[in-house]
């Protein structure tokens, strides 16, 4: 059987298992219900918010540098730890967290696969309310990746034809028939997609269980059926930017694909910008 | 416990059975078919409120005879409602605390009722963008309460636990083979659990296998509360779809206006899923002809006010000075 191109950025439930408590190993809850892991987490987890720790709280941005370096440092993670991330929605993000680890250059990140639900549904996978006491320290970024994100005039110049585009929200948000799900605040004055993107919903490179496909099955859906160009590079997008990581990891680290950006500005900036071109159906 | 004077030492006394059946109501005004009588189980007269009395009852009564409650631990358990406000109520009644996981889209007034019934209350964000294996947040949550802190939590879970469909099976069933005298041919159902489909039929079935079993289901993207949609059904492993005939699929805003006929033109206070069933009913009148039906209604509508409203919107009129 085929591998996946970077097997090491994912790990089983039964291997964090056999790894519970181990030095260098560091678990990193992210939920999209923020409740969830006050409710209950994998011992030893620490939890961050996506809303209040992962975003800047001023301007609309990924957080700066040393409020990363405040964070991971203040969560007891050194440079040379190994960041297992995991989270509810089938690691929608923890695959943002992950794609924040690769930007801010931490070397070796992972996701569990399957996500919380599926270390929920597992009878011999314990959980705790303990919140773990950490010892901060000074954590320091040595390189950073930016090139892993995607900004509004790389948007506009893939839309020449040398890029794939990948718009990874429900088919509804594609056409242009909703513009954001129900009930979401972040939203846009206007619905449809970028001109040229391919709609190819995250939930595609998901099995029932919410495990990844195999790496056959998501080359021959993404690439053969889809029509993913594995010679062009690659932007992924979504609402807000948190699906879209979860299809960059795919793209990126399980398919293979050689250059691939997530555009956190996503629709919500996208659907915002006066005179840009958009495509509806 | 006295049936006949209704003069009873403590409320579950009052569950039904065989012997103190809820009602069976004839609808004499939106069924005029003298070859295809309807009959209204009315489970609001149940003590606390719904149908979901009949499964809250065995679910607690088999945790206490398991040893699976008390001190320390009392209940977690994800409910649109119904099934929550009749578990808290008895928890509380028997001494034990409740939290109740709930999605957002339910109702305020059930909400509001279950915190008066007496129970902690989570209530969470709904789904973001449907997908599979998500599960249902509502289910994740309690399951996390019952996995991470199984010394405060023990978790009925409705979704799975047997006892749902034994308490049909056991009431249910006999009550309405007893009340129609076997002239039962259709029994109509709305799908949550499935607990309520499931026993029943298999009850009805035993006694008289040509039963036909109607179970009728909201559209998709619908907002009623307690339902699911086919699609939705993953989520209930007591869905078995062997006891079940036909599943009618009917537009979901006529559960509301079919609830507001039968509260105006029946004199059944019944709520929006009741409503639905009666719509699945009435087709299947005019495709059977012949018949002798019977619908389970589940609650009735005084939880369902403002959902009412917002597909009624002329129910709102008038009421301000």
């Amino acid at each position: 059987m085929a591998k996946y191109a970077n097997p090491e950025t994912l790990v089983e439930t039964d291997w964090v298992k056999e790894n519970l408590g181990k030095p260098g190993i560091k678990l990193v809850e992210i939920d999209v219900d923020t409740k969830a892991y006050e409710a209950g987490h994998i011992p030893g987890a620490v939890g961050f918010n996506w809303q209040t720790q992962l975003q800047d709280q001023v301007r609309r941005d990924i957080i700066s540098k040393e409020a990363f370096e405040k964070l991971v440092g203040g969560a007891g993670i050194s440079p040379s730890d190994t960041v297992i991330l995991y989270g509810d929605n089938n690691n929608w993000f923890a695959a943002y967290g992950f794609w924040l680890f690769e930007i801010y250059g931490h070397k070796d990140v992972r996701l569990m696969n399957g996500g919380r639900v599926k270390w929920l549904n597992e009878k011999d996978k314990p959980l705790t309310t303990e919140v773990p006491s950490v010892t901060p320290i000074q954590y320091k970024v040595t390189a950073t990746h930016l090139e892993l994100r995607a900004m509004l005039p790389q948007v506009f110049e893939a839309q020449k034809g040398n890029w794939n585009l990948v718009d990874v929200r429900s088919p509804d948000e594609f056409t242009g028939k909703v513009i954001a799900p129900p009930g979401m605040s972040e939203t846009a004055q206007r619905g449809g997609h970028i001109p040229g993107a391919k709609s190819i919903p995250w939930s595609t490179a998901v099995g029932p269980d919410g495990t990844f496909k195999s790496p056959e099955e998501l080359h021959r859906i993404y690439v053969e059926q889809k029509g993913v160009d594995s010679n062009k590079d690659t932007i992924a997008y979504c609402r807000i930017g948190e699906r879209s990581s979860h299809t960059w990891f795919v793209l990126k680290h399980l398919i293979g694909l050689k250059n691939v950006k997530n555009y956190d500005g996503s629709w919500t900036e996208y659907g915002n910008v006066v005179a840009a071109p958009i495509e509806k159906g | 416990m006295n049936h006949a004077t209704r003069v009873y030492d403590n409320i579950f006394e009052m569950m039904p059975s065989e012997e103190n059946p809820t009602p069976m109501v004839k609808l004499n005004r939106i069924n005029k078919s003298a070859e295809f009588p309807l009959y209204a189980k009315l489970e609001w007269m149940n003590p606390f409120g719904s149908v979901k009395d009949r499964a809250a009852w065995a679910m607690l009564k088999d945790l206490e005879e398991r040893g699976e409650i008390g001190g320390q631990r009392g209940l977690v358990e994800p409910t649109s409602g119904n099934t929550g406000i009749s578990l808290a109520a008895m928890a509380r009644a028997r001494g034990y605390h409740m939290r109740a996981v709930v999605p957002n889209k339910v109702p305020l007034e059930k909400k509001i009722l279950l915190q008066i019934a007496g129970a902690d209350l989570d209530v969470i964000s709904d789904e973001l963008c449907p997908a599979p294996g998500l599960g249902d947040g509502s289910i994740n949550l309690a399951k996390t309460h019952a996995k991470a802190s199984g010394h405060k939590y023990a978790m009925p879970n409705q979704y799975e636990n047997e006892k749902n469909v034994e308490a049909h099976f056991r009431t249910t069933g006999p009550e309405i083979w007893k009340q129609t005298e076997g002239k039962i041919t259709h029994l109509f159902v709305s799908l949550g659990t499935c607990g309520t489909v499931s026993g029943t039929s298999k009850f009805l079935r035993s006694k008289k296998p040509g039963v036909k079993v109607i179970a009728v289901q909201p559209t998709e993207g619908h907002d009623v509360p307690r339902l699911r949609n086919v699609s939705q059904l993953g989520v209930s492993k007591l869905f078995d779809s062997s006891l079940i005939d036909d599943i009618l699929e009917v537009d979901f805003r006529l559960a509301y206006t079919r609830a507001l006929e039968l509260c105006q033109n029946e004199g059944l206070m019944a709520g929006p899923s009741s409503g639905l069933i009666l719509e699945g009913a009435l087709d299947i009148v005019m495709r059977d002809k012949k018949g002798f039906g019977v619908m389970i209604f589940p609650d009735n509508v005084f939880k369902y006010t403002s959902n009412m409203v917002k597909h009624i919107p002329r129910l709102g009129a008038g009421t301000t000075p």
